[in-house]
């Protein structure tokens, strides 16, 4: 599915035709070498070998439409890079199946390859002993890529991603942002219909998890391109996706809204309360005390003007909030929804 | 044609690195030399104390040693720096880059790195041939000289083939990553003939790590040792080396990215 | 101090037995040049009777006994360290509380000789039964071969390690590490007895320290050496590790000061 193009080159997302990822049943199980400690245990595994199974990835099943940017959330040792591997051709599942823009990924064919990119945050793509510039050609010759769409498409992220500057330089001697910059150039220079992105602002500054953040954005937008991507930042998820999809031990947890996400799982509010000048106020008795804000001291309960955020359910709120009012000396109120990060958390476990 | 484009896209990036690098040119050029004068020495103390080394006389001895470091051109510009990315790519990961490239994957992991002045090498390789053959005294006819060239290249395309089975080991193995270690040190073996080899050893060298096929096989074709059918023979088993070695290296990248197992 | 060696020694002869294919490989690399030579040297002095007063029996065994030497006196430094301190991952080991050089690297080198000898055991035994060398080998050159070979370590050691410290500076440290190699074997014995080297190059390894490492030994091993020029040798090859080890810390010191300059 080709993105349609408008006249002023940017391109409108073609939302109704067919979904460009369908996941169905996906598993995936490692057979492991199991060995203690010591020597003994040592020589032993030397003339057998014990093995156990980890089951990665278990009866994983969603459908992302074309366009859509999908958070892909989850503990460390979830499953999410074991996914990706599957849907990028890298990893045979042991169950299940999967179809990416009409192919089955693992048979990986040369023109499913040529209509995908997968970004490893931690991994290099690069050379790191010449020049990014020197690496663009070499993938410009892999991708068959021709010099007109070559020299187009190497514009536009140029004047996103502002490479002019760095590209001539050896990889080895780039900064961390800067290298990211030229792994995602490299990794889109084929202009890919669907990006699967690991992790990709991992280890940056947040300057530069901002400008990616952006930039990822931006290319979306013009480009149409479908991104599943995982990220260990919410703010890249709160920035990015509207919809996120959570693995816990290989299971699938929540598939849907972000927004819809804290409702579910986190039926609560926050309220927090600065109260005045008040000796003895005592907020339990209107929900659970969670946090005193940080930045009033550890005894900033019963100082002047300290923060106290209250948990209440998510149907009370009113009502509690005019007890407060009511009840104490408050010199500010605010009602918050919880933090992304308690949610996700929550849903992990739950 | 698209393998010709890949090629020389490939050249040209190492070329332009290899520049970078001039210093490590020279002392490996250096080094090179180095060795090919103790190779020399060590020729002239045989010959010093022997007429002929297993029925071969010193200017075969001498081409001999020219096919033997052509065999090992290719090793030093191809095999083992793409050994040396390939075993980094494996353990940080970055391999997985490789397999999403829509190329031939074999193909992809023996060109990444050409050490390009290497070519030195091949000079020197091609000098100690010509010399050799010439020195020896006319007894080789053009036909030989035609087998004794085929042969160089189906014996090439034979280690050539079975580096591809030893790194594809290591999706077998864990920490196989110094297998490639093994060829490096049986190459010494191609540098005498085998004839001089005790029978197991000549075993060794002609069908478990056949350098000698690569190296003593070409020349016996030059000196007229063979028949026909054995030089059509070790055609064949060119050819067949290198098919076998490309279902075994997809066997493997099937084995990595677990398919079989 | 003694709880750490035996606590490193442990972990890695663990590791050790964990990586056999990697052995079986490093093995071969070690057998292969020897039993070529041997073939070679003894076609040559089969066919004249002897080559330089040495016959095809003094040839089998020089290097029958050249195949213990080498495994006993090798050192693969630059495969432990050299990648790490050009990575950056050297790092954990100089947080540690001790030379991490003459700790965890020499353990790893020792447990990877400990179990080299072992497969060699087998191996040599087939080859015995092969070549059918003879050997004549006296309770004193035993002796005397003992520390020859641990002093013949030590010194290859400090050389060895010395080489990869380049890598703090150059990241080119393998060619120069090969061409060291290149010199070392040449002028070790490694492929020819000394004594037949031309006179320019044999007197190149009478003043070069490697065939107190490898030469040595064997002509030791093989009792072609009286007690006294025994002696002599061991007493050299001992002026040689103290040189060796003074060269390994200064340039040790220098190279820490630069990787920790660089901060990588």
């Amino acid at each position: 599915m080709q993105p349609v193009q408008t006249r002023n080159g940017t391109s409108r997302i073609a939302r109704n035709g067919p979904d460009p990822i369908i996941v169905d049943g996906l598993s995936k199980t490692y057979r492991v070498t199991d060995r203690e400690g010591g020597f003994g245990a040592a020589v032993r595994s030397f003339f057998k070998r014990k093995y156990r199974d980890v089951k990665a990835v278990q009866n994983v099943s969603f459908r992302i439409g074309s366009g859509e940017i999908v958070g892909f959330l989850g503990p460390n040792g979830a499953g999410k890079t074991t996914t990706l591997k599957m849907l990028s051709g890298l990893l045979y599942p042991t169950g299940g199946s999967a179809n990416v823009l009409s192919h089955t990924p693992w048979e990986r064919r040369a023109d499913y390859l040529r209509s995908i990119t997968l970004v490893m945050g931690q991994r290099n793509r690069l050379s790191w002993d010449i020049p990014a510039a020197d690496s663009f050609l070499l993938n410009q010759a892999i991708y068959r890529i021709g010099d007109a769409d070559y020299k187009r498409t190497f514009d536009e992220l140029n004047e996103l991603l502002e490479l002019a500057a760095i590209i001539r330089k050896p990889v080895r001697n780039l900064s961390l942002g800067e290298r990211m910059k030229c792994e995602l150039a490299a990794a889109l220079l084929h202009r890919p219909q669907v990006l699967f992105l690991d992790e990709p602002t991992i280890g940056l500054d947040i300057g530069a998890q901002v400008r990616i953040r952006s930039f990822l954005k931006e290319y979306n937008r013009r480009s149409g391109a479908t991104i599943l991507l995982t990220s260990h930042y919410m703010a890249d998820v709160t920035a990015l996706c509207e919809r996120i999809i959570i693995i816990h031990h290989g299971q699938l947890k929540y598939d849907g809204k972000l927004a819809d996400l804290s409702r579910r799982i986190a039926p609560y509010k926050l309220i927090a309360v600065r109260l005045g000048d008040c000796i003895d106020c005592d907020l339990s008795r209107y929900g659970t005390v969670v946090e005193v804000a940080a930045e009033y001291g550890a005894d900033g309960a019963n100082g002047d003007g300290g923060k106290q955020l209250v948990q209440v359910k998510a149907d009370e709120v009113a009502a509690v909030t005019a007890r407060i009012l009511a009840d104490l000396p408050v010199s500010d109120l605010t009602i918050e929804d919880p933090p992304i990060e308690d949610v996700i958390e929550r849903a992990f476990h739950e | 044609m698209h393998i010709y484009k890949l090629l020389t896209t490939f050249l040209k990036v190492n070329i332009q690195q290899d520049l970078a690098y001039r210093a490590d040119a020279i002392v490996n050029m250096a080094l090179s030399l180095m060795w090919l004068g103790w190779e020399l020495t060590s020729l002239s103390i045989i010959f010093s104390n022997t007429e002929t080394l297993g029925g071969w006389g010193p200017s075969e001895l001498i081409a001999l040693l020219g096919v033997w470091r052509l065999v090992n051109v290719v090793m030093a510009t191809i095999v083992w720096p793409n050994t040396e990315k390939f075993n980094n790519g494996v353990r940080d990961g970055s391999l997985d880059y490789t397999f999403l490239q829509p190329a031939n994957s074999q193909l992809l992991i023996s060109i990444t790195r050409i050490v390009v002045w290497r070519a030195w090498d091949l000079l020197l390789a091609l000098t100690l041939i010509v010399a050799g053959i010439t020195s020896s005294g006319g007894i080789t006819t053009p036909l030989n000289v035609i087998a004794f060239l085929g042969l160089t290249i189906s014996g090439v395309a034979i280690i050539y083939s079975l580096w591809i089975v030893l790194i594809s080991f290591t999706f077998w193995f864990t920490k196989f990553d110094n297998n490639v270690t093994i060829m490096q040190a049986l190459m010494d073996a191609g540098r005498y003939p085998a004839q001089v080899y005790p029978v197991w050893l000549r075993a060794i060298v002609t069908f478990i790590i056949p350098i000698a096929v690569a190296t003593t096989v070409p020349l016996q074709a030059l000196r007229g040792d063979l028949q026909w059918w054995q030089i059509l023979g070790f055609l064949v088993i060119g050819v067949g080396a290198f098919i076998i070695s490309a279902r075994i290296w997809k066997a493997g990248v099937r084995r990595y990215s677990g398919a079989s197992s | 101090m003694l709880a750490i060696y035996k606590h490193l020694w442990q972990v890695n002869w663990a590791e050790q037995w964990q990586y056999r294919a990697n052995l079986i490989m490093y093995l071969f690399y070690w057998l292969v040049s020897p039993i070529v030579y041997l073939a070679v040297w003894t076609t040559v002095a089969t066919a004249q009777g002897s080559v330089n007063g040495l016959t095809a029996q003094d040839f089998v065994a020089y290097y029958m006994v050249l195949l213990i030497v080498n495994i006993a006196t090798s050192e693969i430094t630059i495969h432990i360290l050299g990648y790490r301190i050009m990575d950056g991952t050297l790092s954990n080991l100089l947080v540690l509380p001790v030379h991490p050089v003459l700790t965890q690297v020499l353990v790893n080198n020792l447990a990877f000789k400990a179990l080299q000898l072992i497969a060699l055991a087998p191996i040599w035994a087939v080859l015995y039964v092969l070549f059918q060398p003879v050997l004549t080998i006296t309770l004193v050159n035993v002796l005397l071969a003992i520390p020859a070979l641990a002093l013949g370590f030590l010194f290859s050691f400090f050389i060895g390690a010395t080489i990869t410290f380049i890598a703090f500076w150059t990241t080119r440290v393998w060619a120069i590490a090969e061409f060291y190699f290149a010199v070392f074997q040449l002028f070790a014995g490694q492929f020819v007895p000394l004594s037949l080297l031309p006179p320019v190059l044999h007197n190149i390894a009478e003043a070069l320290p490697f065939r107190l490492v490898l030469y040595f030994p064997v002509q030791l091993i093989l009792g072609k050496l009286t007690v006294q020029e025994s002696m002599l040798n061991l007493g050299l090859l001992a002026v040689w590790c103290v040189a060796g080890y003074a060269l390994f810390s200064v340039v040790w010191r220098g190279g820490v000061k630069k990787f920790s300059a660089v901060g990588a």
